[in-house]
């Protein structure tokens, strides 16, 4: 039961995750491929805050969601003028300089590699409760960014992606929403990071790498790009499969490495055969 | 002071010789079929391994098994895009569908010999390397044997390339790639000769490393994108020059950098891929 409600909480902070993934990559056609990054710096401010300077964990939780809303818009900020290609090549260099920053300059508590002893408020104590909290954030986050991908702002958002010339010569700047959005889902991208070190209890930079950013876009990409219900989706089927790998009586050496490879065999398959996803909305191509 | 400094110089010349290796054969692929090869990295350590498994695991001779080993490359990419790329630009996949199933098959392949060598480093020789000394700097012979034998590469695949009618062709395709097939370039026969002559350059690089430092799963990846930035560095429409001042600068700059502050190394390789991809997206030689 523990572990359940363990694997639920979990779910949910994924479900965050790829929600905030899916408005850039699948709403606004930008190819995202560092979001571990932000998730870093979510959980380590979180982190940081609570454990080693004692600040409350809704505060820190807060400060966590600014901060990463403000790292994501200063590093779009120099990428915001390149070509869709070399914008997914940016955004995964970004990725390994932050996890190069996390483990030269990440604070770590005493004779560990990364931070532990997160002190948790009623609503995150327990696992219960924490699970139902996180899965009432994430609940949250899904309406809201299913009333953003339906009001007008949503259409803009598609048409930044499909016409963005179309949109400029309506007199709306496409670079203006591609900041805006990618600046939302940061911030949403951190609120994750901080529930994720809730979650985890220890978290070091070792979390935070490329195959935690391939995870998140095999997230969307199975569940089914520019689609809410394609993120949750994803994140529910990918991790129930996963769970169902341990029952199976494989040597648990060998769990990573058959996950990995099963992440590599849905890359290929959705890229052959669907590469919308399953109930997605958007075909990812150039 | 100097002596030191001048033997970080000819560390970071040996070094340049394997990324010119890797970086000439995804340079290769990239300004002719537009296919970003991730799994590159993938052919570099297959070449490795089979190496490593047949000369230290099984004690073949050194030479039988690098030629086996630089042969098993050549297949293992021919293989990659028949197997893997051909089925997606098949079903109307565009280049960036292609470039994420890279990524999974490289995934795939990392994760069997992760699971194979449990993460273990795999090197080949078991002795100690020779050494010269001039005025206190040790250059070691098989550094000046790998930049001889980068030298005998690129000169073979300077005369392949303007010299023969594949070569002719290649050029063509790296020209105009529509104009090429309307004048009658066999793009098939030319596409293989490409995958096959770019993945023995990598299965040779995956040898030498594999003989001399060792290798793990994950070296595959780390090489290949030194050889992107190498590329990027150069300029992608130079395929011989400019990897061969992009390889030097990277080769030289990681091992300064190696020297000065090794926790930094990633970080620096990547932040000068971001800044000339903002900056100078043509590469210094343009």
């Amino acid at each position: 039961m523990e572990h359940l409600l363990y694997l639920g909480t979990l779910i949910a902070v994924w479900i965050i995750v790829a929600l905030a993934a899916n408005l850039v990559v699948g709403y606004t056609g930008m190819m995202a491929m560092g979001q571990a990054a932000y998730i870093g710096v979510g959980a380590y401010v979180t982190a940081t805050l609570n454990i080693l300077l004692g600040v409350n964990f809704y505060l820190a939780l807060s400060a966590a969601v600014i901060a990463s809303a403000l790292v994501a818009a200063i590093t779009l900020l120099p990428l915001l003028r390149i070509g869709s290609f070399y914008f997914a090549l940016a955004t995964l260099g970004v990725n390994f300089v932050f996890f190069d920053i996390f483990r030269n300059l990440g604070p770590r508590v005493e004779g560990s590699e990364g931070l532990y002893g997160l002190q948790l408020p009623g609503l995150f104590a327990a696992s219960g409760p924490r699970f139902a909290t996180t899965l009432a954030i994430a609940g949250a986050c899904a309406l809201l960014c299913q009333r953003i991908v339906a009001s007008p702002l949503g259409r803009v958002l598609r048409a930044t992606r499909d016409r963005p010339d179309a949109l400029a010569a309506l007199g709306k700047d496409p670079r203006r929403y591609r900041m805006v959005v990618w600046t939302f889902a940061g911030a949403l991208t951190g609120l994750a990071g901080g529930l994720y070190a809730a979650t985890l209890f220890y978290i070091d930079p070792t979390l935070f790498t490329l195959d935690t950013s391939i995870l998140v876009l095999v997230y969307i990409g199975v569940g089914g790009l520019a689609s809410t219900a394609g993120s949750v989706l994803g994140v529910v089927l990918l991790t129930a499969f996963n769970e169902s790998l341990r029952f199976i009586g494989l040597p648990s050496q060998y769990v990573g490495p058959l996950q990995e490879a099963m992440y590599g065999f849905l890359l290929i398959a959705l890229m052959t055969f669907r590469r919308r996803g399953l109930v997605g909305n958007y075909d990812f191509r150039e | 002071m100097a002596a030191s400094l001048f033997q970080v110089f000819s560390a970071g010349l040996g070094l340049a010789g394997y990324y010119a290796l890797v970086a000439v054969g995804f340079a290769l692929i990239f300004a002719t079929l537009r296919i970003f090869h991730i799994a590159h990295g993938t052919v570099f350590i297959v070449g490795g391994y089979v190496f490593f498994s047949l000369h230290r695991l099984l004690g073949l001779n050194v030479f039988l098994s690098a030629a086996a080993g630089i042969g098993c490359a050549g297949f293992a990419g021919l293989a990659i895009d028949k197997i893997v790329y051909a089925p997606v630009l098949r079903r109307g996949g565009g280049m960036f569908n292609v470039f994420i199933a890279s990524l999974g098959a490289a995934l795939i392949v990392e994760a069997g010999f992760l699971a194979w060598t449990k993460g273990v480093v795999s090197v080949a020789r078991t002795d100690m390397l020779d050494i010269v000394i001039f005025d206190n700097v040790a250059l070691r012979i098989f550094d000046i044997g790998i930049l001889a034998l980068v030298a005998v590469a690129f000169t073979v695949l300077y005369l392949w390339l303007h010299r023969t009618n594949v070569g002719l062709e290649v050029r063509a395709l790296t020209d105009n790639a529509n104009l090429a097939t309307i004048v009658g370039v066999d793009v098939q026969r030319t596409r293989n000769s490409i995958f096959l002559v770019a993945s023995l350059l990598a299965g040779l690089a995956g040898v030498l490393t594999t003989y001399d430092a060792g290798i793990v799963p994950s070296t595959g990846f780390q090489i290949l994108f030194i050889g992107i930035v190498a590329v990027i560095l150069g300029g992608v429409r130079h395929i011989l020059l400019g990897t061969l001042v992009g390889a030097t600068c990277l080769g030289l700059l990681t091992a300064f950098a190696g020297f000065f502050f090794p926790e930094w190394i990633i970080s620096i390789t990547f932040l000068i891929m971001i800044v000339l991809i903002i900056v100078r997206p043509q590469g210094i030689l343009g």
